[in-house]
């Protein structure tokens, strides 16, 4: 039997091969980034380095991360979804609402993330029956649940949110937060899908190649579906953390989220235009954001400068990923 | 030149009487008004390396797309297994056992080469239900082993060499249970060890009873690997024979065979200055080393078969992409061009290849495809004139371009005049070199000598051109000079007289030359 | 069919002719709904607003019809208000903060523009970071201040009558459209748009300087917001960082309302102005019946969804 030796580059035994592979990830930047970062703050600011504060940072994170991630599948398979402050919103008040009327948990959950789910189907069936653009559908959608959550509410805000409904937010296991230990549970779950299933591979396949996609018979429109589908349950459920940590809902509540959600995403290493990313980008971008934007704080840089920020970093992340693909000499 | 002792082919004798994989009977395809294949026959044996031979537009890959399932053959019928099947979609033709690795591979170049092996087919599941991923790998590594091969099958596609992305399109037809695979152009990018390698490959897959078509110019790797050669010409089957009844001088006979008819006749002209000089032009993976010389008032054509990266030196020359080495001199003058505009201002303008998707603006009327590149010499202070209705209306009529008023959308010509209104925008510049791409591909013979005409004029007049054609008899007729590339090389030079259709179609397949040169076999993007 | 019968029947069902009817229902739609509506006084004031989305949907047209798209135009025009605002409050006679308030919302647009073409990047990315990065600078720059105290004659561009009844923007409004409509009809960088729009490869291969123009439209709109900034501002009498968010929806809005395809190719200034003339109406008829904004926008919203959808499905139809 012959042998073709693959080339010694993917053969990694030497730890310098190693290292390059992992600068190859598409989480690496990021990550490095991340590392930079959380030396340069604690060297800056004694009160960075506590448990507390990486505590208050892993929770303002939750809401952010567990959107991101299933963002980041839209994303992905080469769509995108800016709709989902308003989805946020407007699961909050389902949960809300039935929260003051019912009680209980499981109850507002199932309301959040069924609210959640019906508003990422409109999404989903706009883009692939409608064949509008999701750039379209989802800022159309971004302003129109925006109105949807007025009129339900009628302009008041709900409060007085039960306690019990408001464990999610608040309660903590062995003294970490619910809302980090869900967090890593949706990441470890999306890990698991992204991997080892068919709809999750699938996913890259569609976003990567989508004309081989079509050649290989793949089901396009349903991947892509379901994508949209997956961010309205992901966003129902970080409804009801946000909904147990707020105690209340404003008819503004989520306002500028989508765009975080998406800087997360792209911050952290996929790559807009699709099939490039992991979950692992989406977590650390959120991370990433939550670890800056705590940083200035502490360093007492205003918060009014927190939009600024957000937007030289998305502008930062997708110059540099260009830029090192034109280094690597990749022609995708 | 001999290839290999080990030919590889899979036994001609046990070949011979065995039922065919898959029969194409009397097929004849249409599109528009032109024929690309007439009552042709083909059919493929299991075990067995079948070549498919033939110029450019000679019909091949129309007639495999048809077996491939991309479009039905408008007469005769497709049998696979011995029944008459109808595809709908290259899907059904994997399901029926008949996979395609096209030059483009079709591959996902972020995922895996396990992940690129199951995309879209069945995988194996554990008692959970999610992907076993574990069975994947092993599976994927044993149709690799299959093959002779052992890669990482957990590294990403778009890191592996052009030779090993190849072997995994081909591992992933077998995945589908494949029992032809069809190859088209498959040693393009390899070295001469890597052509060895598919070799033995393709050995492996007859073994087990696969049946392989070789589509390929190369002459020398068809006569070691195939069991028979199929040649086509014009859309047309010119014979079927066992590989070992022909040799290569017959092959190219029977390729291009026709009695050369001189198409057109040039007029008697001089030559003038060397108007375009290019030395060593070189780009990465596109073309290596390329010299080449117009005079005014001199047709230059440029031959070779597709890929060889003769488009890619004419967009070099016109500023689409910067060259990495080498010089470009219009009057004697040494340029830089970086952009089409700098190239228009030397006086260079390119006619490109595809004519709907790069030489026209389909939505456009006729007119304002015509003056699109003279907008910034018609218009004052940027507006557009009333009098570039003129202007159009004259180009028109100096072209005879008929089918619409040239105030309608260009999209209602036919082929032949839409290659005009290209002709027209190209000249409407006043150019002094031409670069012509194919400017009469897909064009009925009146059209097309209608064209010729206006070349030859164009060369008294003085200009440079340079005439990029696939077609032989073109090249032939039209040219005081050819120069023939092939992989990025050039490989022949011919005056007029000197040139026959075999001379020039065995520099354009790096058949034996007579010239005794080195055929190198390194291809133009190794690393 | 005869070349009379054919000629008519383009002219019924033409895109703007529709709208032109759709405008017409609407505003009987809207004067049921509040007797205020169709005074002459209102008329003209909804024209006041009307204006400074006008100005930036003109801009945006010609961006759309490339095939890109800019969502940081409301964004920019609170950047380019405070930028007038604050530094004519920081000392600089007003004329010269008018100035630099055109020409802080021409660079904004420039940036756009350069980052788009040198990086090669996808507009809706860029457009997204630089929606966040320049409103954050307005409003970091600015906090939650606001500067009001602007001399009287300021009030000129925004709150002005010519001929006691004519608001003096919708003159300026009427030369805008005139100069844009001109640029994109009669003019070769209006044919260039049209021709990236429709087929960017042939563009690059009949000399079409693509990254030019590219650069062009972006500082382009980038102007036109600043003026409708300087207008804006005039009008409210007051700068502050968070003015102008969600006004890319009624831009975006406007323009594929008006005819031009969301994926480019094609749209007329004729179509954008009906679509503005729409949305106009439609909040201003809105708001007399005491709809609040936030219901405004769920509209706008789904007229944004329907709209792109009946554009694509006709243009389908057609083909």
């Amino acid at each position: 039997m012959t042998e073709a030796r693959a080339p010694a580059e993917q053969r990694g035994t030497s730890s310098g091969d190693a290292f390059r592979r992992f600068m190859v990830r598409p989480e690496a930047p990021a990550l490095v980034f991340l590392a930079v970062l959380v030396v340069a703050f604690s060297l800056s600011s004694d009160k960075f380095l506590s448990g507390s504060n990486f505590e208050s940072i892993g929770i303002s994170v939750a809401v952010l991360g567990i959107i991101a991630l299933a963002v980041n599948q839209v994303i992905l398979c080469g769509e995108i979804d800016i709709s989902t402050g308003s989805m946020m919103g407007l699961c909050a008040v389902a949960a809300g609402a039935v929260a003051l009327s019912t009680g209980g948990l499981i109850l507002p959950l199932l309301a959040g993330v069924a609210v959640g789910a019906l508003c990422g189907a409109i999404n989903g069936v706009l883009v692939t029956a409608g064949r509008i653009p999701s750039i379209i559908v989802t800022l159309g959608m971004l302003y129109a649940l925006r109105g949807v959550i007025l009129l339900v509410t009628g302009g008041t805000w709900i409060t007085g949110v039960p306690e019990e409904a408001r464990v999610l937010g608040t309660g903590t296991v062995l003294g970490v937060g619910f809302p980090v230990i869900i967090l890593f549970a949706l990441f470890l779950v999306m890990e698991l899908v992204s991997r080892h299933s068919t709809w999750g591979r699938n996913v890259f396949a569609v976003g990567g190649n989508r004309r081989a996609a079509r050649l290989a018979g793949l089901p396009i429109d349903r991947t892509r579906f379901l994508a949209f589908v997956l961010v309205g349950v992901f966003v129902g459920i970080a409804s009801i953390i946000y909904l147990g940590r707020a105690g209340s809902v404003q008819t503004n509540t989520g306002t500028g989220l989508e765009l975080q959600v998406v800087a997360a995403v792209v911050i952290g290493g996929t790559s807009i235009s699709g099939g490039r990313g992991s979950s692992l980008a989406a977590l650390t971008g959120a991370v990433l954001i939550g670890v800056i934007l705590n940083g200035l704080i502490l360093l007492g840089v205003p918060g009014i400068w927190q939009q600024a920020v957000l937007g030289a970093l998305i502008l930062l992340a997708v110059a540099t990923d260009v830029l090192r693909r034109r280094f690597v000499g990749d022609k995708t | 030149m001999s290839l290999s002792d080990d030919p590889g082919a899979g036994g001609a004798a046990t070949v011979a009487e065995a039922p065919a994989i898959f029969h194409l009977r009397n097929v004849t395809k249409h599109f528009g008004g032109v024929t690309a294949v007439e009552d042709v026959e083909f059919d493929l044996r299991p075990g067995e390396v079948h070549a498919l031979v033939g110029e450019n537009g000679a019909g091949k890959s129309t007639l495999m797309k048809m077996v491939h399932g991309l479009y039905p053959p408008d007469e005769g019928t497709l049998e696979v297994g011995g029944e008459a099947v109808e595809f709908s979609s290259p899907r059904d033709a994997e399901v029926a056992g008949i996979a395609m690795i096209p030059q483009e591979l079709d591959l996902f170049p972020e995922l895996s080469v396990t992940e690129n092996l199951f995309v879209g087919r069945h995988r194996p599941r554990t008692r959970w239900g999610t992907l076993d991923r574990t069975a994947m790998r092993s599976e994927a590594r044993e149709r690799l082993r299959s093959l002779g091969v052992d890669l990482d099958v957990t590294s990403t596609v778009k890191r592996l060499s052009a030779a090993n992305q190849q072997i995994v399109a081909i591992a992933r037809a077998l995945v589908g249970e494949a029992k032809a695979v069809v190859m088209d152009e498959p040693t393009a990018s390899l070295t001469e060890r890597e052509v060895q390698q598919l070799f033995r490959i393709i050995s492996e897959l007859t073994s087990s009873g696969v049946g392989v078509v070789y589509i390929s110019h190369r002459l020398d790797e068809i006569f070691a690997i195939s069991d028979r050669i199929t040649v086509l010409r014009d859309g047309h089957h010119i014979t079927t024979a066992l590989a070992e009844e022909l040799d290569a001088e017959e092959l190219v006979r029977l390729m291009v065979g026709r009695p050369l008819n001189e198409l057109f006749t040039r007029s008697p002209h001089s030559s003038g200055e060397v108007a375009l000089e290019v030395r060593g032009l070189s780009r990465a993976g596109e073309f290596e080393d390329v010299d080449l010389a117009v005079r005014r008032g001199e047709i230059v054509g440029l031959s070779g078969l597709v890929g060889a990266g003769r488009s890619e030196v004419a967009q070099c020359i016109f500023g689409i992409h910067p060259p990495e080495d080498g010089e470009i001199r219009v009057d004697g003058e040494d340029v830089r061009i970086h952009s089409p505009q700098a190239a228009m201002e030397r006086g260079i303008f390119y006619v490109p290849e595809e004519r709907r998707s790069q030489g026209l603006i389909l939505p456009f009327s006729i007119k304002n495809n015509i003056t699109l590149s003279i907008l910034d010499r018609i218009s004052r202070f940027g507006f557009v004139p009333r009098a570039e209705r003129q202007t159009a209306d004259r180009f028109a009529k100096d072209l005879s371009i008929r089918g619409a008023k040239v105030s309608e959308p260009v999209s209602r010509l036919s082929g032949g005049n839409q290659q005009k209104v290209v002709l027209a925008k190209s000249l409407a510049r006043e150019p002094s070199i031409l670069l012509l791409d194919e400017p009469t591909r897909g064009i009925d013979v009146g059209a097309k000598s209608e064209i010729y005409r206006l070349i030859d004029d164009l060369a008294k007049e003085g200009k440079a051109i340079l005439l990029i054609s696939s077609e032989l008899e073109e090249v032939l007729s039209m040219s005081d000079r050819i120069v023939v590339m092939r992989e990025g090389r050039v490989t022949g030079e011919f005056k007029r007289g000197e040139a026959t259709q075999e001379n020039v179609m065995t520099a354009a397949t790096g058949g034996r030359d007579s010239s005794g040169s080195d055929n190198s076999r390194e291809g133009v993007g190794d690393d | 069919m005869s070349a009379a019968a054919a000629a008519l029947r383009r002219l019924t069902f033409s895109r703007e002719v529709v709208l032109l009817g759709v405008l017409i229902v609407l505003m009987i739609v809207m004067s049921l709904l509040s007797p205020l509506f169709f005074t002459v006084g209102n008329l003209l004031n909804t024209s006041r607003f009307f204006v400074e989305v006008g100005l930036m949907a003109l801009g945006m047209t010609l961006i759309i019809i490339t095939g890109g798209i800019d969502l940081s135009v409301g964004s920019n025009l609170g950047l380019s208000s405070v930028a007038l605002g604050f530094s004519f409050a920081a000392g600089l006679p007003l004329p010269l903060a008018i100035v630099f308030g055109l020409v802080v919302g021409t660079t904004a647009g420039l940036f756009n523009g350069l980052f788009i073409t040198l990086l090669n990047l996808h507009p809706l990315v860029v457009t997204l970071g630089t929606f966040a990065l320049f409103q954050g600078l307005a409003y970091g720059s600015t906090g939650a201040e606001a500067v009001s105290d602007f001399p009287d004659w300021f009030a000129y561009f925004g709150q002005a009558y010519l001929l006691n009844v004519v608001p003096g923007q919708l003159f300026i409004f009427v030369v805008a459209v005139a100069v844009v409509w001109a640029i994109l009809s009669r003019t070769r960088f209006g044919r260039y748009v049209y021709a990236i729009g429709n087929n960017e490869e042939a563009a690059r291969f009949s000399g079409v300087p693509i990254r030019k123009v590219k650069i062009a439209i972006y500082s382009g709109i980038g102007l036109l917001v600043g003026m409708a900034a300087v207008i804006y501002t005039s009008r409210v009498y007051t700068a502050r960082g968070d003015t102008g968010l969600g006004l890319e929806l009624d831009v975006i809005s406007a323009v594929v309302l008006g005819g031009a395809s969301i994926y480019g190719g094609s749209g007329t200034i004729a179509g954008t102005v009906l679509g503005v003339l729409i949305i106009a109406t439609l909040r201003n008829g809105l708001t007399l019946a005491g709809v609040p904004s936030t219901w405004q926008l769920f509209v706008l919203g789904v007229l944004l969804l329907v709209a792109v959808f009946l554009n694509e499905f006709f243009r389908r139809r057609e083909e």
